[in-house]
């Protein structure tokens, strides 16, 4: 790891803080700091010396510019539902959260824009515009938790981004609080910028560029109407092979998601959602929009995923029937709890096309790690999540899910795709990023980083594996931590 | 730079890349660079950022040169035109993705997958003048952006040159990435400042199986911009542009102010929409399709403004753009629901006259939280005005810093951006 800035949190600094934003603001007591030793991403834990909750952006920038002047580093922490290991603390002994800066600003309906604080929930957003005909269109499947702000560091997205893009395309205007305590109001309600698209920079930044107390964000028109079908395979491959059948046949379904057997049956043993267990896969496809014109597609669906394989076709007869199918896959990785005692999550990307060839090649990594591996993912997107099962007190188990999930990150990287497609580099995939990026590449990124945070406290040791380490992938830094 | 010293440049660059590609530059080109060196590839693109870089020598990738020659106060002394850096790499439309040569424009590129039953939907005017260089440094954008998004948000992947003639790319070639800072983000809009972009990688959507055009005239511009909002509010639609009585007269309509609500799909979704649509526009509107309604777009697409006095884009919340808009008093193309406008006067018989409309726009893009461009000035005057807003002073602090360090020895296309940069 690299070497950090290691300042120790003494009395006067505690002092300080305690002027700042007193005592219902810090967390100090180990026990307490225990829950905030990792996020979604468990594989690595270690708790900060102390957790901030402030209530305002001008708290955010008092402490940051105390934390400066000391030379201290720091973690921002949303709702920790985070799959890369964003919010672990590595050489930072401060961690901030946002949890109290959850108030939703301002509802511009005619202009469809929301400005909301960055610790407000996801899920919170659409509900607050929903019964205007509005929604928030990034939908990730943690969304009843997670938070605008960690959406923002992670650009993250969701079933529905097929259609509707990420996090990135709905994110506007952010305040951010840089690492020296300065506050800088980026974009605006307006979709052109003047300048550089410093938001841009900072969606998908990983907490590394500052703290984001405020965004302003676009709304999307609900669909006035939706179809949502259930598409059963006897095997992985005809179903994936029927998402590129939809997409090259030139329909843009809102979601097409994808569950292979051991994930249905997992949801079924903890939902009973009705999900077929027998079945080798299934793909839950959603076309929305308006009304007229939505049966022809969703016939045409039909007949393309039967053309490829599929033995059985249901479609959603009402809301309910869909809420359903919906909770069932956005509550799948719950399910997973039920497989093993520990589960990685890993988030490569492949062209649409190669899905087929990603899945086959999952398979035998299974097979050659003797290690269980499920499969639940945002297919329309060529986005997998297979998900990697082991037991933390089965050493070797543990050392083959490790290198499980790196196998797949290589497979996904030889078919042209990329390491991660919305969960983020975070601690999990540092050592993977030079199998996509050159040192050159690398090195602007850094310096990119560095523009918006020179001395490097502003969550360090992420997303960039430190220079002169990039050689040492195959020892990857989080072995050494197990 | 003296024309002696000029030439001596020029001799140099021949030595880099053969007297054949190192040119004297077109009457436009002559205002943003003063010799044209056309490259066959990154590696020729390099070894002329590393002379430019090592010699402290000012230069500029050039597409049509049509931005640059309105926003440069002088010429750079090397213009790097990617006209022959136009390959398609790799087109997979199965994928939706294509991977392309900066030098290509959009209209090569859209002919190319037209065949597919596909187009890469950023529509700023001029397709076949606009190369994907240019698109991605300039931003423009057109009619489509109410429901494509703009290049910022079909952009998934793009190769550079950068200082120290590295070789630097951003993204890949899925739909979906999050590996690394988003580089594609840094190079859209950054008007050439920051490197020379050689490669772009985009997503292209599917062309809609139909396209048809609702077309309605008003008595005044505030029923027509009413009418707009109420539309757009309504009925999802593929582009809605309003355009003030002298925008309709040149593009051949009754010179009154007019409503363009595009709406696109399957038949039975078209149909549909028109019956919204038409019901809300009233008996003014007539309907046009098909080859009609190509030609009624292609209109909207490219109208320019070309013989205003100045040209610029005002950007504000929706809402807000019909006030805004009236305010102003000038005659316009509107991108209406995504708050967007090319406004333009042709009357400015000096300097001042002209500095005054600016400053008068400008003050009322910024009273709505929005900002003003200026797209195209009257030779007469071009010289005397910044063509970008001041952002606030952090937003400019993180910019400088952005730019000196991508840009250390300051040679890419210097002094025309935001804040002198
Ligand atoms: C069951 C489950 C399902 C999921 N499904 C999806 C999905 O469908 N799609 C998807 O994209 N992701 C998904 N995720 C991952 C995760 O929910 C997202 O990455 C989410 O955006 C994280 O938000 P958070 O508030 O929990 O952020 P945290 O986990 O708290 O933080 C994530 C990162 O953001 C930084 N950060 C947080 N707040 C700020 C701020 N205000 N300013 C600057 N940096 C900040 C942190 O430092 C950290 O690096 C899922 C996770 C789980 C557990």
């Amino acid at each position: 790891m690299a070497p950090t800035a290691q300042s120790t949190i003494d009395a006067r600094l505690l002092a300080e803080l305690r002027e700042l934003i007193g005592d219902d603001g810090m967390v100090l007591r180990a026990t307490e700091l225990k829950v905030y030793e990792c996020d979604g991403w468990t594989l690595e834990k270690s708790a900060p010396e102390i957790l901030l909750r402030p209530r305002t952006t001008s708290e955010v920038s008092a402490i940051l510019k105390l934390l400066h002047r000391r030379g201290i580093a720091y973690v921002p922490r949303g709702a920790g539902t985070g799959l890369s290991g964003g919010c672990l603390p590595l050489g930072a002994p401060v961690m901030i959260c946002t949890s109290r800066m959850n108030r939703i600003l301002q509802i511009d309906y005619a202009s469809r824009r929301i400005e909301v604080e960055s610790g407000v929930v996801n899920l919170h957003v659409t509900n607050a515009v929903k019964a205007r005909g509005l929604i928030y269109a990034p939908d990730p499947s943690s969304q009843v938790a997670c938070t605008i702000g960690g959406n923002i560091a992670e650009n993250s997205g969701g079933p529905h981004t097929l259609k509707y893009g990420v996090t990135t395309n709905h994110v506007l205007g952010v305040e951010i609080v840089l690492p020296d305590g300065e506050i800088a109001e980026l974009g605006g309600p307006a979709e052109e910028r003047c300048g550089y698209d410093l938001v841009g920079a900072i969606v998908g930044s990983e907490g590394t560029t500052g703290i984001v107390t405020r965004a302003t964000l676009k709304l999307t028109r609900a669909p006035a109407a939706y179809r949502t079908l259930l598409a059963i395979f006897a095997d992985v491959e005809n179903a994936t092979r029927a998402v590129s059948a939809i997409i090259a046949a030139g329909i843009i379904p809102g979601a097409i998601e994808m569950m292979d057997q051991m994930i249905i049956r997992a949801v079924e043993a903890a939902f009973h959602a009705g999900l077929p267990e027998d079945a080798g896969a299934v793909l839950i496809i959603e076309l929305d929009g308006i009304a007229a014109g939505i049966d022809g597609h969703a016939q045409k669906v039909s007949e393309l995923v039967r053309g490829a394989g599929a033995y059985e076709v249901r479609l959603a007869r009402d809301e309910a029937e869909r809420a359903t199918l919906w909770k069932a896959r956005k509550r799948a990785f719950g399910a997973v709890g039920r497989l093993a005692p520990n589960y990685a999550t890993q988030d490569g990307v492949v062209p649409r096309t190669r899905l087929p060839d990603i899945l086959r090649a999952i398979i035998a990594i299974s097979q050659r790690h003797n290690i269980r591996i499920g499969n639940v993912f945002h297919a329309g997107d060529g986005n997998i999540h297979p998900i990697v099962l082991y037991d933390e007190r089965d050493a070797s188990e543990t050392q083959r899910a490790i290198e499980a999930g790196r196998d797949i990150l290589k497979a996904c990287v030889e078919m042209g795709g990329s390491l991660t497609g919305e969960h983020g580099i975070g601690v999990e995939k540092m050592a993977e990023m030079p199998l996509i990026f050159s040192p050159e590449d690398l090195l602007v990124m850094s310096e990119l980083r560095r523009v918006f945070d020179p001395d490097q406290r502003a969550n360090p040791n992420k997303v960039i594996p430190v220079p002169g380490a990039c050689v040492e992938v195959s020892v990857p830094r989080r072995q050494v931590a197990l | 730079m003296s024309e002696r010293d000029l030439s001596a440049l020029a001799r140099e660059l021949e030595a880099i890349v053969g007297a054949a590609q190192v040119r004297a530059p077109s009457a436009l080109e002559a205002r943003a660079a003063s010799i044209i060196v056309e490259p066959r590839d990154a590696n020729e693109v390099a070894e002329l950022v590393r002379k430019c870089e090592a010699d402290a020598i000012a230069l500029a990738a050039i597409g049509a040169a049509r931005t640059l020659a309105q926003i440069r106060p002088a010429p750079v002394a090397v213009g790097i035109s990617l006209a022959r850096i136009n390959r398609v790499i790799a087109y997979e439309p199965d994928d939706m993705t294509v991977i392309a040569e900066a030098g290509l424009t959009i209209g090569a590129l859209n002919r190319l997958t037209a065949a597919r039953g596909q187009r890469l939907p950023a529509d700023p005017p001029g397709p076949d003048h606009t190369t994907l260089g240019a698109l991605v440094a300039a931003a423009q954008a057109g009619p489509l952006r109410l429901s494509e998004g703009t290049v910022r948000d079909l952009l998934i992947g793009v190769r550079l040159v950068g200082h120290d003639a590295r070789p630097i790319h951003g993204g890949g070639q899925v739909v979906k990435n999050v590996a690394g800072y988003d580089l594609m983000k840094v190079m859209v809009g950054s008007f050439g400042t920051l490197g020379i972009v050689t490669e772009t990688t985009f997503k292209v959507r599917p062309t809609p199986e139909r396209y048809t055009v609702a077309i309605a005239q008003f008595p005044d511009l505030a029923a027509a911009l009413a009418a707009a909002a109420a539309l757009h509010e309504a009925v999802p639609l593929i582009h809605l542009e309003v355009v003030s009585a002298a925008v309709a007269d040149a593009l051949g309509y009754e010179a009154l102010p007019q409503v363009f609500a595009g709406v696109a799909g399957s038949a039975e979704e078209v149909a549909y929409l028109l019956t919204q649509a038409g019901a809300m526009l009233g008996s003014a509107s007539a309907i046009i399709a098909d080859a009609e309604a190509a030609t009624a777009y292609e209109g909207l697409r490219d109208f320019a403004a070309d013989d205003a006095a100045i040209v610029a884009q005002i950007a504000v919340a929706p809402a807000e753009l019909a006030a805004c808009l009236t305010r102003s008093g000038a005659e316009f193309r509107a991108h209406a629901g995504c708050g967007v406008a090319q406004i333009f006067t042709r009357d400015a018989s000096n300097a001042d006259d002209l500095g005054r409309t600016l400053a008068h726009w400008r003050e009322i893009a910024r009273g709505a939280r929005g900002n003003l461009r200026v797209l195209r000035v009257n030779d007469d005057f071009h010289h005397e005005l910044n063509f970008f807003d001041d952002p606030p002073g952090p937003a400019l602090a993180l910019m400088r810093r952005l730019k000196s360090t991508f840009d250390p020895r300051g040679v890419f296309n210097p002094g025309c951006f935001v804040g002198g940069l």
